[in-house]
């Protein structure tokens, strides 16, 4: 397979002439704050915060080829401040208390807000009044909150690839990821549980669905 | 929906050759034979295109267009767009919600009304309007949207 090479933050990258900026820095140990891509899922390119900026130009990287000789600088001022409005907007749908949630260290979101020094207060600021969801609990196998879901598409990317199980439901805030229909349609692989990159879709009271790293 | 209504929808699906891209002009067609979107007519449709049932909910539910509750007879819509918000939106959302003893969103028991608010309806000018099934009523002022619905006196009454 065809190779490339690249520069991101100053280090030197081969990769496949295929990948995106994303998969390649991620492969090289370099880490881009990133919510909606998830390894062997096409990339919807919904968090927008994997911004990093290609010689001047703001691109978003997991929908970005590598090409040869390309200059990615992973962090910049330009580059970090559309990140914190990005996640800041994110955030400002997304309950914020991690006190007792069963994501509690491996949470995507915890990890962005130390890598973006998210200023909480701020963020709470930006909040709808008013949004409490109750727990979705129908799904005989696992337990949704909607209060906590970034609404990443990953569950529902890799459902598609599945049983088209899980789907988006509502529009703007009211979103939420929903099981609809025949219960018998979920085959309870898990892997929208062990994929939720925050709390949101958790194991039905302590079901053996164990946490990919 | 009973069985006549599943015929109804089921050869208007004769016209469509059952691809995905299909969904919302189908759903349209649903909700124009039933007024929304019945569960047995979602069931259906996914069986037609072959799509699972959340597929179909997932897009029928991000649409304001489609309703999967049922409409009352007559829908009441009222303008809470910029303009009408200012010269008085809110008091006629009030005052219309009191006549028809009703929330926004929400359906009379009788099926006789729907309670609903938009974002504009487009007549600005007008303003604060109120739409009634497809009959706009503009320039209200506080105290004649009431006259604009026949069992006012009635509800006074009660």
């Amino acid at each position: 397979m065809d190779k490339v090479t690249l520069t991101i933050d100053e280090k030197q990258v081969v990769t496949d002439k295929e990948s995106n900026i994303l998969t390649a820095s991620l492969e090289n140990g370099i880490y881009i704050p990133h919510l909606c891509y998830y390894s062997g899922l096409e990339p919807p390119g919904i968090c927008r915060l994997c911004v990093v900026d290609v010689s001047g130009d703001i691109v978003f990287s997991c929908r970005s080829k590598v090409k040869e000789g390309m200059v990615v600088k992973t962090r910049s001022p330009v580059v970090d401040k559309i990140r914190e409005v990005n996640f800041e907007i994110i955030m400002a749908n997304n309950h914020m208390s991690c006190k007792g949630c069963a994501a509690t260290g491996f949470c995507e979101v915890q990890k962005i807000m130390a890598f973006c020094k998210t200023d909480k207060k701020r963020v709470r600021r930006l909040r709808p009044p008013e949004k409490q969801f109750p727990i979705d609990e129908s799904n005989p196998y696992f337990d949704y909150d909607a209060n906590k879901c970034v609404l990443c598409e990953v569950c529902v990317g890799t459902c598609n690839k599945i049983q088209k199980a899980l789907n988006f439901v509502g529009r703007g805030w009211k979103t939420k990821v929903e099981f609809h229909g025949d219960t018998s349609i979920c085959e309870k692989c898990g892997d929208c549980v062990a994929r939720c990159p925050v709390g949101a879709l958790v194991p039905k009271g302590k079901a053996q669905i164990q946490k990919s790293a | 929906m009973g069985e006549e209504g599943g015929g109804a929808l089921k050869e208007t699906l004769e016209f469509y050759s059952g691809k995905r891209n299909e969904l919302i002009p189908i759903l349209q067609e649903a909700q124009g034979i039933y007024g929304y979107l019945p569960e047995d007519a979602i069931k259906i449709i996914a069986d037609f295109l072959k799509i699972t049932l959340g597929e179909v909910y997932s897009v029928a539910s991000f649409y304001n267009q489609f309703r999967l509750i049922p409409l009352g007879r007559n829908t009441v819509t009222i303008c809470r767009g910029t303009a009408c918000h200012i010269r008085g939106a809110p008091q006629i959302v009030d005052e219309i919600g009191k006549v028809l003893n009703l929330k926004e969103g929400e359906t009379s028991e009788d099926m006789e009304y729907t309670l609903e608010t938009v974002a504009c309806i487009g007549c600005c000018a007008l303003a604060p309007c109120v739409k009634i099934n497809h009959k706009i009523h503009g320039c209200l002022e506080p105290g004649q949207a009431t006259g604009l619905f026949n069992i006012a006196p009635r509800a006074e009454s009660n």
